[in-house]
C-alpha cells in the first residue's frame, strides 16, 4: 500500500471518528438549554437516561418529570459493580434506620457506567427524595440538587391547587419512563381514573410543552378489547424495525411499532407473550448474545426470566390462551435469581440489579420487600 | 488595650481553650463544635475530616449536611432533619489531642396508636363481580408497600383469597392518607389467561369481608387503633357504559337551597363523581359543594347562592366510571361481536335543566 492510500485511509478514518464520537456525544444541543438552579423535587421515583448524561426523574407527588444535566460524560467500561448493603449506606448518608429508605429505581448512565439510584428517605408523608450515584469502584455518591443544570415539564393539566384549600388527592405514578427519538416517553398510573395514556414530551423539555398523549389499547382473542395502563416498557429495534416492547398492568407483553405512536391515535398493541396471573413485569433489558436475541424481565412474583425474542418482530398475536400458571406465546427460560427489585441494562454483556429478601409474609403474600440491599452487575444470561 | 496584638490573641484564644473543655453540642437539629476555635477556613480535605456525624454505628458513611464556621464555631447543620428514635454519634478529631465522640437521641417516637381506616368505597353491601377498585381513606398518614401483607379479602369460609390485587401496585394521594387498590385486571379483562381460568376476583352470590389488619404502620410506624371488617355480597358483572340519559334529575325550586340531586341506576366511582360532574349556567359554573349518598347511586349539589330560575346543564367529563371501570366514553372492555367499538371525541357530555 503506497503512502498515498495510506494517508487516504487515514484522513477517512479522522473522519470515521469524529462522526463516531460525535453520534455518541450529540453534543450540547441538549444540556445547552438547561438552566443552573435548585431543583425542588416532592419525590423522586422512575429514572432515564438520554444522551449526554442526561437523566430525567419523575417526580409522581409533584406532577412532573425533571431533566437534570449530571455533567457524567465521561466514557468508562468497568468489568462490574458489586455493593452490599446499599439501603444501610443511603440510610446512614441520610440519618435514618435501612428500614426507612426505599429504592424506586435504578438507572445506568450509558457513557460512563455509573448507576443512579432514585430514593426515598422516611416512609410517610414527610418523606424526602434522593437521587444517589454509585460508581465502577462502589462509591456511593448523593447527587446534590441544589445547583444543577435542568428543566422540567409539569404533567398536571389542571391548574395549580389553592394552597388554602384541601389537597387534590389526584395522582399519577411514573410507572416507566424512556428516551425513544428524541422523545421522552412516560407511562403513568393514575390513582383515579382507570385509563392512563402513555405520554410523549420532545426533548429538550420546553416550559409550556407538556407533550401529546397516546391511548393505548388491547385486545384479547381478537373479540374483546381495552384501553389498557402500561406498567413497564422498553424501546427495541429488531430486523431494523423499531419496537416498544410494552408490559400492561394485565400481564400481557406488548410489540407496538414505533411508527405507530401518533398523538392522539388508538394504538393497539401486539400482544407477544403472557407471562401469567398474579404476576406484574418490573423492567425489562433487551441483549444480543451469540447471534440471538434476548429480552431479560424482572417480575413481581415470577422472578427474572429470559425471554428468547429472535421471533419477536414476525411473531403472531397470541388469541387463544391456554394456560395459566406458565407462560404463554414467544417462549422463555427461568433464570435461579430471587428477589431482583430492580434491573437495568449496565453494558453489552451485563444487567445491574438490585437483589433484596423476601417479605415476611407468606410465599403468596409476603409484603414489602425488606433489605439488607445489594447492588450488583450479572453477567447477561 | 490587652488583646490588641496578635501574640495576646492567641494568648485569649489558648484561655478561652483551657477555660471551657472542647465538646460537641447538638442545639435546634445543628451540631456544633465548642471549647475549639475553629480557623475561617477548612482543612485540605474538608470539614468532614475533622467533623463527621453518623447515623449509627460500624463502618458506615457520614451524614449529608453542610459545613460553616459561625461565630468561631465550627457547625454542621444535617441535610435531612433529625429522625424520631435515631441515635446519632458525632466525632471530631482536635487537631492536637484525643478524638472527642457524643451521642444524641433523635426527637422521642410517638408511641400511641391513634391512626384508623375511616371509610372504604365503594360503600354498598352488593358489588359487582368485575369491580376494578377499592378506595380506603385512613385519619392519618401511613406507610407504603405494606397493603399486600396488611390487607385480605377473605371468602365465606374464611379462607384469604390470593392473586385478588394488582401485585405490587399500591397507588396512593400526595397525602398517603387514601390507598386506592386496584382488582387484578387480567381476572377481570374477558379473554385474557387468567380470566378464562381463574374468573373474577368475586363471584357472584358469594360473600366476602375486606379485612384490614391493625398491625399496619401509620406514617410514624404505629399499628392502627383497631383493625377494619367490611362484608359484601358478590353481584352481577356491571357491563354497560353509564348512560347520562338513564340519569333522573330532580331539579329545586327557584329562590331556595335545596340541593339538586341526580340519581344514578348503578353506583358510581366515589372520587370521580366528587369531581367529573358540574353545573353550568350562562356559561359559568354554579358554585357549591357536592354530598354523595345512598351507596354512590346518588349525587347532591347544594348551590352556595339560591338558586335563581332559568335554564341550566349539568355538565359530565365522559371519563366518569362507575365501580367496574366502565366509563361514559367506553366500557372497561368492549365485546366487538356485540358492541360498536365507536368511541367518544368529546371529553364532556351534558344535560340540560331548567329551574323554575
Amino acid at each position: 500500500m503506497n503512502r498515498r492510500i495510506l494517508g487516504v485511509l487515514f484522513v477517512l478514518t479522522l473522519v470515521a471518528l469524529a462522526f463516531a464520537v460525535a453520534d455518541t456525544t450529540k453534543p450540547a444541543n441538549l444540556t445547552a438549554s438547561l438552566s443552573p438552579g435548585r431543583v425542588e423535587l416532592k419525590s423522586a421515583g422512575a429514572l432515564g437516561f438520554g444522551p449526554d448524561g442526561i437523566l430525567f426523574v419523575g417526580d409522581s407527588i409533584g406532577g412532573a418529570v425533571v431533566e437534570l444535566d449530571t455533567n457524567d460524560r465521561t466514557e468508562a467500561r468497568p468489568s462490574d459493580l458489586h455493593v452490599e448493603d446499599i439501603d444501610a449506606k443511603i440510610a446512614a448518608m441520610a440519618g435514618v434506620a435501612p428500614d426507612q429508605i426505599a429504592i424506586n429505581d435504578v438507572k445506568v448512565n450509558p457513557l460512563s457506567k455509573n448507576v443512579y439510584l432514585s430514593a426515598t428517605r422516611g416512609r410517610g408523608p414527610d418523606a424526602q427524595p434522593m437521587i444517589v450515584r454509585v460508581s465502577a469502584g462502589g462509591e456511593v455518591a448523593n447527587v446534590s440538587l441544589d445547583n444543577i443544570k435542568h428543566a422540567s415539564v409539569n404533567l398536571t393539566d389542571t391548574p395549580a391547587p389553592n394552597p388554602g384549600a384541601r389537597q387534590d388527592p389526584r395522582m399519577m405514578t411514573i410507572t416507566d419512563m424512556a428516551y425513544v427519538s428524541g422523545n421522552l416517553m412516560v407511562a403513568g398510573l393514575s390513582n383515579e381514573e382507570w385509563s392512563s395514556a402513555l405520554r410523549s414530551i420532545p426533548v429538550p423539555f420546553k416550559s409550556a410543552e407538556k407533550g401529546a398523549t397516546l391511548q393505548i389499547w388491547h385486545s384479547s382473542h381478537g373479540r374483546y378489547e381495552t384501553q389498557s395502563p402500561v406498567r413497564t416498557f422498553v424501546p427495541y429495534t429488531i430486523e431494523g424495525q423499531a419496537y416498544v416492547l410494552a408490559a400492561y398492568t394485565c400481564t400481557p407483553l406488548v410489540k407496538i411499532p414505533v411508527n405507530m405512536l401518533k398523538p392522539g391515535e388508538k394504538v393497539t398493541g401486539v400482544t407477544i407473550a403472557d407471562l401469567g396471573a398474579g404476576n406484574q413485569p418490573l423492567d425489562m433489558v433487551p441483549y444480543k448474545k451469540d447471534g440471538h436475541n434476548y429480552i431479560l424481565i424482572a417480575n413481581s412474583s415470577r422472578g427474572l426470566v429470559k425471554l428468547r425474542a429472535d421471533g419477536v418482530a414476525s411473531a403472531a398475536a397470541i388469541d387463544s390462551p391456554t394456560k395459566v400458571d406458565g407462560p404463554a406465546g414467544v417462549p422463555y427460560d427461568k433464570l435461579d435469581l430471587k428477589n431482583v427489585q430492580q434491573l437495568a441494562a449496565f453494558d453489552a454483556g451485563h444487567a445491574v440489579v438490585l437483589i433484596g429478601q423476601a417479605g415476611p409474609g407468606p410465599s403468596f403474600n409476603p409484603g414489602r420487600p425488606q433489605g439488607p440491599l445489594k447492588l450488583q452487575t450479572i453477567a447477561l444470561p | 488595650m490587652l488583646f490588641h496584638s496578635p501574640v495576646r490573641l492567641l494568648a485569649a484564644a489558648t484561655l478561652c481553650l483551657a477555660a471551657t473543655p472542647q465538646s460537641i453540642e447538638l442545639e435546634g437539629g445543628v451540631f456544633r463544635v465548642s471549647g475549639w476555635a475553629a480557623p475561617p477556613t477548612p482543612p485540605a480535605r474538608g470539614w468532614a475530616q475533622i467533623f463527621a456525624v453518623y447515623a449509627g454505628s460500624g463502618s458506615i458513611p457520614p451524614m449529608l449536611g453542610s459545613y460553616a464556621v459561625d461565630k468561631g464555631f465550627l457547625v454542621f447543620r444535617p441535610a435531612f432533619p433529625l429522625a424520631a428514635g435515631m441515635r446519632y454519634r458525632a466525632v471530631f478529631h482536635p487537631p492536637v489531642g484525643p478524638a472527642i465522640e457524643r451521642i444524641f437521641d433523635g426527637p422521642l417516637k410517638q408511641t400511641t396508636p391513634a391512626t384508623r381506616v375511616e371509610s372504604v368505597y365503594p360503600s354498598g353491601a352488593l358489588l359487582p363481580s368485575n369491580l376494578l377498585r377499592l378506595y380506603i381513606y385512613f385519619s392519618a398518614p401511613m406507610t407504603q408497600g405494606e397493603a399486600f401483607r396488611c390487607m385480605h379479602l377473605v371468602d365465606e369460609k374464611g379462607k384469604d383469597l390470593q392473586g385478588v390485587f394488582l401485585p405490587g401496585e399500591e397507588l396512593w394521594d400526595p397525602k398517603w392518607k387514601r390507598l386506592t387498590m386496584t382488582f387484578d385486571p387480567g381476572r377481570l379483562k374477558r379473554g385474557l389467561t387468567a380470566n378464562i381460568a381463574m374468573g373474577p376476583p368475586i363471584v357472584e352470590g358469594r360473600h366476602y369481608t375486606l379485612v384490614i389488619d391493625r398491625m399496619w404502620p401509620d406514617a410514624h410506624g404505629l399499628p392502627l387503633m383497631e383493625s377494619y371488617r367490611r362484608s359484601f355480597r358478590g353481584g352481577p358483572a356491571q357491563r354497560t357504559k353509564p348512560d347520562p340519559a338513564e340519569w333522573r334529575v330532580d331539579t329545586p325550586v327557584g329562590g331556595t337551597s335545596t340541593a339538586l340531586s341526580v340519581t344514578f341506576p348503578e353506583p358510581m366511582n366515589y372520587v370521580l363523581l366528587k369531581r367529573m360532574i358540574e353545573i353550568v349556567r350562562d356559561a359559568h359554573v354554579v358554585a357549591g359543594s357536592v354530598a354523595i349518598d345512598y351507596d354512590e347511586r346518588r349525587w347532591l349539589f347544594t348551590p352556595r347562592d339560591r338558586w335563581k330560575p332559568g335554564d341550566y346543564r349539568l355538565v359530565i367529563d365522559t371519563a366518569l366510571e362507575d365501580v367496574a371501570g366502565n366509563s361514559i366514553a367506553h366500557a372497561f372492555d368492549i365485546d366487538v361481536f356485540e358492541e360498536v367499538t365507536e368511541h367518544l371525541k368529546a371529553t364532556k357530555t351534558s344535560l340540560p335543566f331548567v329551574v323554575k
